[in-house]
This record gives C-alpha cells, sequence and structure tokens, in this order.
C-alpha cells in the first residue's frame, strides 16, 4: 500500500512539474554563460584588482556600499541609504542590518559591519599591502589618502632597507615600521574616513564632489573583514584563492578550475535573498573562441551567445536557419571610441613630422574631415547588419550621466551639436561643407608648404586580423570620402605594446580609442582633453597638445579648457552643471579637436533579456547576476524589440 | 638472441666496406657485372661462354667507372612516375603563382572593400569567392601561395644544412660531443616561444626576421637526428680504416657517412617544407608573424572562424597546402628510395 | 657506467641552472612597461608605474633579483609566487594544479599513438606497395598535408556536432569530454610513428643480414619480428622516455582548443601576460624533462642495442 501511495505521489509530483515547466515560458534558474580563455581572472583580491575578467566575477561575491539598476541609476546595495549635508565634502552611508561574511560553503564567518570598510581602504593605499593599486581614485577623492599612501610607502622603503642590512626587527617593534603589520590606528587618524556607529560610514572627499557615490560602486571601496586577514595573514589575502575567501555577495564560489569553468552557487546566507531574483547556479566556462561557444549554444550547452561576423551573416542571410528569428542586437558597451588626433608627431628617426604636424593644426584640415568621412563602412566591421547603431557623434559615453529630468547627457551634447542619430543616413557627413573646407585647407596649407596628401600613420597591432581588417576599411573610407589627391592612410603594426612602441616615440597620426567612464561626471571624459593640465590623461599622452605650436589651435583649446573648467566649478546645480559641459563638449566637436567615431554593438542570441542587466557606463557592476529576466527559449528578435521599448519607455 | 644479431652483424659489415668505403675498382666491378647481365639476354650461347683471351694490358686497366651515384639515383627516381608527376604539378603550381597575378580580375595590392559582396561564394567574377571584407580570394590566395613556398623552401633548406652540418661533426667528433649536446640542450629546453617573442619584440617580426629565426631553431630536430645516425655508423670497421689510413675529417664524413645519411636527410628536407607552412600557421595563430602580407598560414587561420559557413574560405588553401605536403613526401619518400645504392641495380 | 651517469646527471643540473639563469636574464631585458596592462598603462601615472615595480621588486639590478631567486630556491624550494596568471599564488602550486590533466591525456594518447603507429608502421613495412601500405601512406600524407589548426576545426566541428561528444573538457566528467582532445592528440602522432617506423623498417629489411636470415631460410615472421623490428626500433626508442616525460607539458594548440585546463596553453599565456616568475618555473620544469628526457633515451638506446655505447671511449679522435 505504501509503495503504491509513493509511486501514486512521484507520478503526482513529476506530472506538476511537467506541467509547470511547459505552461508559461519558463525562467532559466541554472545559468549558463561563458568567456574566451584569453579573459581568465588572474586573482580572487579584489582589493587589488584592476582587470575587468576578475571584477565581473568578484562583484557577485561581495557586496559593495551602492551599485546600479538596469537604466545605469544608483541604488542601494550594503548601504541602504547615502546622503551629503554639505554639498559634497563629506558623505555618510548607512549600512543594512543582517549582513553576514560567509565562507565558500555558506557557512557563517563574522558580521559586516562599518569598520570592514575602514580595513577594506586601509588594505588598498598601504603600499605594503596592495602594491599601489586601485589608488588613483581614493588619491585624487578622499583626504588624506595621498598622505597615508606615501608614508606607507617611505616605511616600506626604509623597512626594506633595514632588513636588506641584515638587521633582525623584533616583533613588537616591526608593527610600528613595517607597514605590512599596520593596523588601522594611524590610518583613521591620517585619512579621511569614519565609523560614527557599526552601521554609518562617512568618508571626507578633498574638494565638493556630488558624483562620489558613483566611486562607492567601484572595488576601491569595498569591504575587508579585520577577521579574515587574522585568518589568513597578509601574505595569505594577497594571494587568496576562491577556497578561502570570504564571501558577502549574492553567490559564494563552490568550484573553479582555471581556464576551464567556475560555478558560483547562491549563497545560502545572503542577507538580502529575499528581495532579489538569482539564479540557483552560474557557470561560467571558459572557451578557446567565439566558434567554441557557438557550437556550445547549438547544443544547448549555453544559454547565450555573442555572434561573430559569419555566423551573423549565415544566420542573417538564410531565412530558413534555425536561429533566423532569434537574431537581437546586444546593447552598445560602455565605451565611446573616437579617432584622437595627433598634433606633435615624430617620425621614424625621431625628427617632427611637420607636414602633418602643421596640417592638423589647421583647423579647415580637421573640419573637412569631421564633415567629410562618412564612417558607415567602418562601422559595419563591429555591425554589418545595421551598421547605424554604432554611429557615435559626441566625446563622452552612454548613461554617463542624466541630469534631472531624465535626459541622458550626450543627447544634451546632440541638441548642442544639432546632429541626431538616424537610421537612414550618416547625419554628420555634409559633402559641400567637406569639399568647402578641403579646397580651403589645400589652398592655405600648400601656402605654408605642405604637400599633398597628407600622409597619416595609423598603427594596428600586427597579429590581429581583425585589426588589419578594420584598418583596411578605415583606409578605404578615407581614400573615398576625402581624395588620393588629399590624404593617405599608411596602416603600421605594433608587436606587443603600443604604449612603448607606438605613443612614447609618437609615431602615430591618429589613434581610434574608445574610452570608459570611472564615475558619473562628463568631467571624466572632458578632462582628459583640456590644454595644459598634467592629469589631462589625452592631452598628455596621446594629442600632445601641450607641444603644439600653431598660435590658432593653442586659442581654441584654451578656450575649450576655460568652458570645461567653469562648468566643474559648478557644483550646486546638477542641471547647469551639465548645461555648461554640454556646451564645452560641442564647442571642442565644432573645432574637430577629436572626431567621434563609434560605439560597440554586436549581435547575439540569447535567453536572457538584455534590459534586464546591470548598465551602467562605469563601475563594476555589469556582471552581476541579479534580477536577470531569462526565459527558457531563446528569445525572438520581435521579443527583444518589445523588450527595448518597454526599457526606452519606463526611462 | 644478442648473440645472433652480432655474428649476423659481422659480415655486414664487410659488405659495406666494399661499397660504401668508395673504391673505385670496387665498384667498377659492380658495374661490369650489372652490364654482363644485361648483355647475357641479348647474346647468342655460344658468344657467351667463349673464352676470352688473356690481355696483360686490359687486366692492369682501372679506368673511372661509368657508374655516377647522383646519376642512377635521378635514373631510379624519374621511374616514381607518381612522385615526378607530383613535383611537375608543383611546379606548374609554383609558376601559375605568377600566372594567376596576371589572369586574374582584381590586383592583390589594391582590393576593394565591399560589405555588400561579403562572403560571396565562387563565381564567374570572384573565381575563389570573396573573403569577409568583400575582397576578391583568387588574387589573396595565389599571393599567399607564392610568398609560403618561398619562405618554406628557404627556411627548410636554411634548417636541414645547418642541422646536417652541425649533426655529422656532433655525432663524429667525440671532443665535440659534450659542447653540441650542452648547447643543444640549452637552446632545445628553452621553448622556441620564447626565443621567437623575445625576437619578435625586440628586433621585429618581419618575415625576414621571423624566416632567419625558425632557421635558427629549426635545425635543432636534424642535427640530432644525424648525430644518432652517426653514432650507429662512427665506429664500423671501416671508418677505423680511414681513419688509420690519415684520411681527413670531412673527407670521411662526407665520404662515408653522410651516404648513409641521405635518404634521411631527403626525407627530412620533404617534410620540413610542409613542416615550416604548418609551424607558420601555428605562429600567425600565436601573433608572432607579420600579416601585412597574406601567407596560407593566415588565410588558414582566418579561414578557421568561417569555415563551417563558408567552407570554400577553407578548401582552396587547404588543397594548396596539401599539394605541397603530398608532393614533398612523395618526392621525398621516391627520392630517400632512389638514394640508397641498393636500389641501382 | 655508472660514472658516466652520474657525470651526466651532474652535468644536467648545471644544465638546467644555466637554462633558468638565461631565461631570467632574457626576461629581464624587456623594457619595464611590458609588466603592465594596456589598460593600467593607459591610466596609470609613472610615479604609479614605477611604485609598482618597486613593491614587484622589478626595479633592482637583474643579478641582485636573480641571486634572490635562487637564493629563496634552494633555501626554500619556493619558486616565487605569480604575478599574473593567478595572482600571488605560488608558481609551484600553479604549475602542480595543471601537469595532472595534460599528463593523463598525454599518456593516454602516446600508449594509443605508439601502439597504433608501430603496428600500422610494421604492417605496412610488411606488406610494402600492399594496399594496407597506400593506405597507411595515405593517411601519414593527409595528416600532414592538412595543419593542424585545420584538422583540430574539423574533428571539433565533426565530433560535437555530428556524434555529439563535448566539445568542451570537463572536470566533473572527464572520460566523455577527453575523447576529442586525445583523438586531435593522436592523429598526428600516429602518423608520425607510422612513418618512421615503415621508414626504419624498410631502410633495415634492405639490409643484406636480413637478406642473408631469409636466404637460410628463417620464416618472413620471425625476421620481421625478432630483427627488424628489434633493430628498427632502436632509434624510435630513443624518443620514448622524451615523449613520456614531455607529455607534462602538453599540447598548446589541443587545450586551447578543448579548454583543457593544462600546461598546454600556460608558458604562451604566461609569457603574454609578462608573468616573470611563470615563465621561469615553466621553463625549469621542461628544461628538467627535456634533458632528462634525452638522458634516458642514451640509456635506453644503449641498453637495447649492445652496439652503441656512449661512456667508452672509443676509437674516434
Amino acid at each position: 500500500m505504501k509503495k503504491v501511495l509513493a509511486l501514486v505521489l512521484t507520478l503526482a509530483m513529476l506530472l506538476s512539474l511537467a506541467f509547470v515547466s511547459t505552461a508559461s515560458a519558463a525562467e532559466i534558474t541554472d545559468l549558463r554563460t561563458y568567456e574566451t580563455t584569453a579573459r581568465e581572472m588572474e586573482t580572487w583580491n579584489i582589493h587589488s584588482s584592476q582587470l575587468a575578467n576578475d571584477l565581473n566575477v568578484l562583484c557577485n561575491l561581495i557586496d559593495g556600499l551602492l551599485t546600479n539598476d538596469a537604466h545605469g541609476a544608483l541604488v542601494g546595495n550594503a548601504a541602504k541609504e547615502w546622503y551629503t549635508e554639505d554639498g559634497g565634502k563629506t558623505w555618510t552611508f548607512v549600512l543594512n542590518d543582517g549582513m553576514k561574511w560567509v565562507d565558500k560553503d555558506g557557512n557563517e564567518k563574522a558580521d559586516v559591519v562599518a569598520e570592514d570598510w575602514v580595513t577594506g581602504l586601509e588594505w588598498v593605499l598601504n603600499f605594503s599591502k596592495n602594491g599601489a593599486s586601485n589608488t588613483s581614485m581614493p588619491i585624487e577623492m578622499i583626504v588624506g589618502a595621498a598622505d597615508y599612501y606615501e608614508y606607507t610607502k617611505y616605511l616600506a622603503e626604509t623597512y626594506q632597507r633595514i632588513v636588506d642590512d641584515g638587521v633582525t626587527v623584533p616583533d613588537e617593534l616591526r608593527k610600528y615600521i613595517d607597514p605590512s603589520c599596520f593596523d588601522t590606528t594611524v590610518f583613521k587618524e591620517m585619512v579621511g574616513i569614519a565609523t560614527p556607529d557599526e552601521k554609518t560610514i562617512v568618508y571626507t572627499c578633498t574638494d565638493e564632489l556630488s558624483y562620489f557615490p558613483s566611486v562607492a560602486t567601484y572595488n576601491c571601496l569595498y569591504p575587508l573583514s579585520a577577521k579574515l586577514i587574522e585568518e589568513v595573514g597578509v601574505e595569505g589575502y594577497q594571494g587568496i584563492t576562491w577556497e578561502n575567501l570570504w564571501y558577502s555577495g549574492p553567490y559564494t564560489v563552490t568550484s573553479y578550475v582555471h581556464q576551464n569553468e567556475k560555478i558560483l552557487t547562491a549563497n545560502p546566507n545572503y542577507w538580502n535573498a529575499d528581495n532579489i531574483k538569482r539564479f540557483n547556479t552560474v557557470t561560467i566556462k571558459m572557451v578557446e573562441s567565439q566558434d567554441v561557444a557557438y557550437n556550445l549554444f547549438q547544443t544547448g550547452e549555453l544559454d547565450h551567445v555573442t555572434l561573430t561576423q559569419s555566423t551573423l551573416s549565415t544566420i542573417y542571410a538564410s531565412e530558413s536557419h534555425e536561429f533566423h528569428n532569434n537574431l537581437s542586437e546586444a546593447r552598445p558597451t560602455k565605451y565611446s571610441y573616437q579617432i584622437h588626433l595627433v598634433y606633435d608627431k615624430n617620425n621614424e628617426d625621431g625628427t617632427k613630422d611637420t607636414n602633418w604636424n602643421t596640417a592638423i593644426a589647421n583647423e579647415a584640415f580637421r573640419l573637412s574631415w569631421y564633415y567629410g568621412l562618412d564612417l558607415t563602412p567602418y562601422l559595419a566591421r563591429t555591425n554589418a547588419i545595421n551598421p547605424l547603431a554604432c554611429q557615435n557623434f559626441v566625446y563622452t559615453g552612454n548613461a554617463v550621466s542624466v541630469n534631472g529630468s531624465g535626459v541622458d547627457y550626450t543627447q544634451m551634447v546632440r541638441d548642442e551639436l544639432g546632429l541626431q542619430y538616424s537610421n537612414e543616413t550618416y547625419a554628420r557627413v555634409d559633402a559641400e561643407k567637406a569639399a568647402a573646407y578641403k579646397a580651403q585647407a589645400m589652398e592655405e596649407l600648400t601656402a605654408k608648404g605642405v604637400t599633398f596628401p597628407v600622409e597619416i600613420d595609423y598603427y594596428i597591432q600586427g597579429n590581429s586580423q581583425t585589426a588589419k581588417d578594420s584598418a583596411d576599411t578605415l583606409a578605404q573610407v578615407f581614400s573615398d570620402c576625402l581624395g588620393d589627391d588629399y590624404v593617405k592612410l599608411n596602416i603600421l603594426t605594433y608587436v606587443s605594446s603600443p604604449t612603448n612602441e607606438v605613443r612614447i616615440p609618437q609615431l602615430a597620426s591618429i589613434y581610434i580609442n574608445g574610452w570608459g567612464a570611472d564615475f558619473a561626471d562628463p568631467i571624466n571624459f572632458l578632462g582628459q582633453e583640456t590644454y595644459g593640465e598634467d592629469n589631462a590623461y589625452y592631452s598628455m599622452n596621446y594629442s600632445m597638445i601641450n607641444n603644439a605650436t600653431d598660435e590658432d589651435l593653442i586659442a581654441t583649446y584654451t578656450e575649450f579648457t576655460q568652458m570645461v573648467n567653469d562648468a566643474k566649478a559648478i557644483t550646486d546645480d546638477q542641471d547647469a552643471r551639465y548645461a555648461a559641459f554640454a556646451k564645452a563638449e560641442a564647442y571642442f566637436l565644432n573645432h574637430a579637436l577629436a572626431i567621434p567615431c563609434n560605439y560597440e554593438v554586436a549581435w547575439e542570441l540569447t535567453c536572457i533579456n538584455p534590459y534586464s542587466k546591470v548598465y551602467s557606463a562605469y563601475g563594476i557592476q555589469a556582471y552581476r547576476y541579479v534580477n536577470w529576466e531569462t526565459n527558457d527559449a531563446i528569445y525572438t528578435t520581435d521579443e527583444v524589440a518589445a523588450l527595448a521599448e518597454a526599457y526606452n519607455s519606463a526611462e | 638472441m644478442e648473440k645472433t644479431v652480432s655474428e649476423l652483424e659481422q659480415p655486414i659489415v664487410d659488405l659495406e666496406v666494399d661499397r660504401s668505403a668508395v673504391d673505385k675498382n670496387t665498384t667498377t666491378k659492380y658495374s661490369r657485372g650489372r652490364v654482363h647481365v644485361h648483355a647475357r639476354a641479348q647474346m647468342p650461347e655460344k658468344q657467351l661462354f667463349s673464352f676470352a683471351e688473356y690481355e696483360a694490358k686490359a687486366a692492369e686497366y682501372t679506368g673511372s667507372s661509368e657508374y655516377s651515384y647522383w646519376k642512377s639515383v635521378w635514373r631510379s627516381f624519374l621511374k616514381k612516375r607518381a612522385a615526378v608527376g607530383m613535383f611537375i604539378i608543383f611546379l606548374l603550381l609554383f609558376l601559375f603563382t605568377f600566372v594567376a597575378a596576371a589572369i586574374g580580375k582584381y590586383d592583390v595590392f589594391n582590393l576593394r572593400i565591399d560589405n555588400s559582396l561579403m562572403f560571396t561564394s565562387p563565381n564567374s567574377e570572384f573565381w575563389f569567392g570573396t573573403d569577409n571584407l568583400g575582397r576578391d580570394y583568387w588574387s589573396q590566395v595565389w599571393h599567399a601561395t607564392r610568398t609560403s613556398i618561398i619562405l618554406a623552401v628557404s627556411v627548410s633548406f636554411g634548417q636541414i644544412f645547418v642541422g646536417v652540418v652541425i649533426g655529422l661533426v656532433w655525432g663524429y667528433v667525440r671532443k665535440l660531443d659534450r659542447f653540441f649536446t650542452e648547447l643543444y640542450n640549452l637552446i632545445d629546453n628553452i621553448p622556441v616561444i620564447i626565443y621567437m617573442t623575445l625576437i619578435a619584440l625586440m628586433i621585429g617580426k618581419t618575415t625576414l626576421v621571423m624566416g632567419a629565426a625558425m632557421i635558427g631553431f629549426g635545425w635543432l630536430g636534424t642535427a640530432r637526428n644525424i648525430r644518432n645516425l652517426v653514432f650507429m655508423y662512427r665506429d664500423r670497421e671501416y671508418n677505423l680504416a680511414s681513419r688509420c689510413l690519415g684520411t681527413s675529417l670531412w673527407r670521411i664524413l662526407y665520404r662515408n657517412i653522410l651516404p648513409y645519411m641521405v635518404s634521411v636527410i631527403i626525407l627530412r628536407l620533404a617534410l620540413a617544407i610542409p613542416g615550416t607552412i604548418a609551424y607558420e600557421t601555428t605562429l600567425t595563430y600565436l601573433g608572432l608573424m607579420d600579416i601585412s602580407t597574406p601567407s596560407l598560414g593566415i588565410l588558414l587561420r582566418n579561414a578557421r572562424s568561417y569555415f563551417l559557413d563558408y567552407p570554400y574560405l577553407l578548401i582552396f588553401p587547404a588543397v594548396i597546402v596539401s599539394i605541397i605536403t603530398i608532393t614533398f613526401y612523395l618526392v621525398g619518400n621516391a627520392f630517400s628510395d632512389a638514394c640508397d645504392p641498393r636500389n641501382h641495380v | 657506467m655508472f660514472l658516466y651517469v652520474l657525470k651526466r646527471l651532474l652535468q644536467s643540473v648545471v644544465t638546467i641552472l644555466l637554462v633558468v639563469t638565461i631565461v631570467f636574464l632574457l626576461l629581464r631585458l624587456l623594457p619595464t612597461d611590458y609588466y603592465f596592462t594596456e589598460d593600467e598603462l593607459m591610466k596609470l601615472t609613472e610615479q604609479q608605474k614605477h611604485d609598482r615595480l618597486q613593491a614587484a621588486g622589478f626595479l633592482d639590478h637583474p643579478l641582485t633579483q636573480l641571486v634572490r631567486f635562487y637564493k629563496q630556491l634552494f633555501t626554500e624550494f619556493d619558486l616565487g609566487t605569480s604575478r599574473r596568471i593567478q595572482a600571488n599564488q605560488p608558481v609551484i602550486s600553479v604549475i602542480g594544479s595543471k601537469f595532472e590533466v595534460s599528463m593523463r591525456l598525454g599518456l593516454i594518447s602516446l600508449g594509443i599513438s605508439l601502439v597504433l603507429g608501430v603496428c600500422f608502421g610494421v604492417l605496412q613495412a610488411r606488406y610494402k606497395d600492399g594496399i594496407f601500405d597506400h593506405l597507411g601512406t595515405a593517411y601519414t600524407v593527409f595528416v600532414n598535408a592538412v595543419p593542424s589548426l585545420v584538422t583540430y576545426s574539423l574533428v571539433l566541428a565533426f565530433g560535437a556536432r555530428v556524434l555529439g561528444l563535448p566539445s568542451m573538457y570537463s572536470m566533473r566528467k572527464p572520460e566523455l569530454s577527453s575523447i576529442l582532445p586525445v583523438v586531435c592528440l593522436s592523429i598526428g602522432s600516429i602518423a608520425g610513428y607510422m612513418l618512421w617506423t615503415r621508414r626504419y623498417m624498410v631502410d633495415e629489411l634492405n639490409k643484406d643480414y636480413i637478406r642473408l636470415a631469409k636466404l637460410k631460410g628463417m620464416s618472413t615472421r620471425s625476421v620481421m619480428y625478432r630483427h627488424v623490428l628489434k633493430n628498427a626500433f632502436v632509434p624510435l626508442a630513443q624518443y620514448l622516455p622524451y615523449s613520456i616525460l614531455l607529455t607534462v607539458g602538453g599540447s598548446l594548440l589541443v587545450e586551447r582548443f578543448f579548454s583543457v585546463p593544462g600546461m598546454g596553453p600556460l608558458l604562451t599565456d604566461a609569457i603574454a601576460r609578462y608573468d616573470t616568475t611563470v615563465v621561469q618555473g615553466v621553463v625549469m620544469l621542461y628544461a628538467t624533462l627535456g634533458i632528462l628526457g634525452v638522458f634516458l633515451g642514451d640509456v635506453l638506446m644503449t641498453l637495447i642495442d649492445p652496439r652503441i655505447h656512449l661512456g667508452k671511449k672509443g676509437g674516434t679522435r
């Protein structure tokens, strides 16, 4: 009797299971995703990692103060609220209750307390512990951080010298002079971080920083339990592995084989388990290439795949292909690609390339590029089916900043420029203007002794066929749009390091680079291009504008720098600040000081709603496997379009 | 068991002294014998068994042999129809790379990118179809073939030449064995990929530099192979005899030892040529070759990501690589068989 | 013989140390900027770069670094910690976690290819110019003709799409997922063993002592196996210990293709990331195995073929 009952019950269960799984589009409970082997993790130490490969996993394992939502807005994570009472000089974060550190199996180890953020920041800024990783942002933004870093660095050097001289330092003395033994006592006195109680953290900034909370999504402000350091030691945490790491995030790691597979399992002791949606497990497979990933996707071993050019065109061309109706356009990556112009270029023998330097300093010459270059064929390199999805007319990246009325900052710039994206034409091109500027440039420059065609040296990585194909396309765009009598693009190669082989000897005429944001403010982009400022990264390292001699060019740059600094000074009114930045950026682009190039938009087959993922132009939160909407069947093109529409209307 | 082997061993050595010490008299005897055998078939019986008259002059006559080793090798080689045929095909293929550029509709240095034409299957306009950027594949394939053949042949000859010279000295001169073994260990035990990377980083990775580097690190295998074979022959009695007669080192190597190795050398050479092409493919895959001019390795590497959807992109270069390989395999085997004097009779 | 072995072993140690020293110094020739990722180079200032290099000890004189390296090696058997492959993990554990997989796959494939390769090679030589010989030749030619990159792609496509075999190695079910990698590893080496077995056997068959043996009326079978194979195996045997030991090294392409977590891609990965400590460790391992392999090969050769003397001073000059 019992047996029969058991059988009946089992059958009933099975039936009900079957019913559930066929009734509605079920969600995936165990996600299977992939990375290419070149993107394997290098460290499990979130404080020292500066690599997306690591952080894409680590952001699931430990909770930072804040995170982003699918629209890029800041939302609380470990912190339930955050505020400033003095216009951005000090920022207070209040933690949630009930957060625990656990080991990989979910066993409780300790409570998460405010002090953990102090320990974490001390670790980052201690030269002996973290070896100068991830120090840039805290040093720039937090009071006393620079001093503490220099202090530990000085002590570390001194201590090393003493040890090298063969002196044995007794332990009670060592904890004062060896920074790797430091606790947070001195640190708290020197650096602008305080914990009034167990749940509150107060940061004091170097300036009024309205965007400081966006930095709180970064790993440089992640917590670290002092008890973990006690358990494994300083060296142990430097080389921490998944097996002895402490977790406080939605997942723990339960299996890891280097260059093969890692499995994240839902953290059973997660404090916020009831309010967020997680997968039971996330399996990340390391594959050799996108082609292998596509194989795995076909055999049903992966839940999404990014398509290569040839698979995409096959699927797209054949109406009867099993995936023909499943093609969906992925969301743009966070990088905004620009054609950076170099104003101080050398020849290979080290002499100045006067021909190029004179030509590029001429505004008409630059504007003839700006209006003349129809980059559509080049855009087709990233997106062959819908090239114009990659068009980019502004300098700053998408979704970096949004003003009070919900308008994206880049939209404000496009309004200033009077240029809008269109699905039919590449709107920036104006053949008449281009021809006029070309004639003007040729006349003015011939008078200055410039010989035509002007040679453009463009460097690509020597072993990358993709880069070679793209460069060939670009050369053809230059030749078609500007004419062989005017300019000539030379494709040259470097072996390993563009910095050492090209940038430092200043051999290139143009660079095409993408820049991703570090925090939520346009200064993060425009600040890289100002004239005569040491921390303007592109000016100092790429465009070399500070070495330029042409007076008109310098005047234009000075004007732009002034506009940026004026905008930067507005700290009390976010909207006015963004409007001023937009004006400065439009000025920059209207004088073609750099030429916006493209975004990256790929095609994919996916069972994951791309519009439910965290989407942010900055920070490390994009790969949190949290609140993802999924479908056990592959989304169709129409479904994704509907999802996109719903997403955009919710904005 | 072992005894049997060494008992059998004795007579061989004697026989081989006869043949390979290249004593003119013995060789002459051999070839006369051969003529005699041939003649026998045609001569009437009476003549066959007639007494020869004794001539003092003729008995003293030594003269030079009508047997020439290389001529015989060549003659035996020509008998292998398949190998000769393939070799002619290969030569035609190489010549055709020049013709192809002339008869093709597109110039490899002036190809237009046209996204609307990408992955066009072979047709009357694009004889080999187009690649991922809509560029004519015909001109690329033939240009790549020429580049690869020139590279492979020069690198292989370089490798084998250096390898044989070093291998012979290494194996024969005992005093140098230690030195060369250490040198070999030093070079061989540092993975070539490190040298290649460092060379590519510090000197550059033009085809010339990487070709030279391939020779510089590619001779090791051959040298070791030859050294081991030399080991097997160097202590044979006829070499001892030669040494006692004061024959110079190079003459012993060249005359006594090298002939044993000709077949192995030829085979190695023949395999080194396709090997170089394969090696080039791997280096390209690792990003250590210059990709500005197309070579077969580069085309194959690129086709790898497309071939499931567009097999023709793989097939054309793969067929050409296969023809080259098969040619050299057949030619190598035929030639190394032909090099064995026992097959000349 | 014993003295000779001892001497060779001592020499080997010297060679290994030389190899490691050379690699160590070669790596120090690289400009220090190579130690950073392009991302880091983009965002780090000169001062920050200097600080990071200093923290990692790369700013000291190369010889000072070398001395420190050897001191650590000899006192603590410590090869240092990895810089980027698995950051701050001891190099020994990085290698240790990987060589087992490579060795297992390598030994399986070596076993398969040795058995199949030598058997087919013998059959080819036995029935020279017969159908079997031609088939075998066709196979060897095919394998050599098609570049391995293409062969592996074909195996992957066929195995995964047609036979439905796993296209990715999995530690959790290694049996099934080992099939394709082992096939890829074996395809080439079977052809290699076939080619050389046949070559050496045919060379041997043409020798006069074999003719004599046949004339004496020995059976073909006994001639083939007792004399020809034995003699033909001598040059093959020499490479055997080397091949066995080098299975630890794994195969770069195969392991990349099937995501096998083995030694194969470790070296190139380490070079690409300028992880100098791992490069040194791997090179040291390869050097040790390589030298040991050659040495054992020589010893094996003398054991099999009594005509060959290694240690004894012969009549050569």
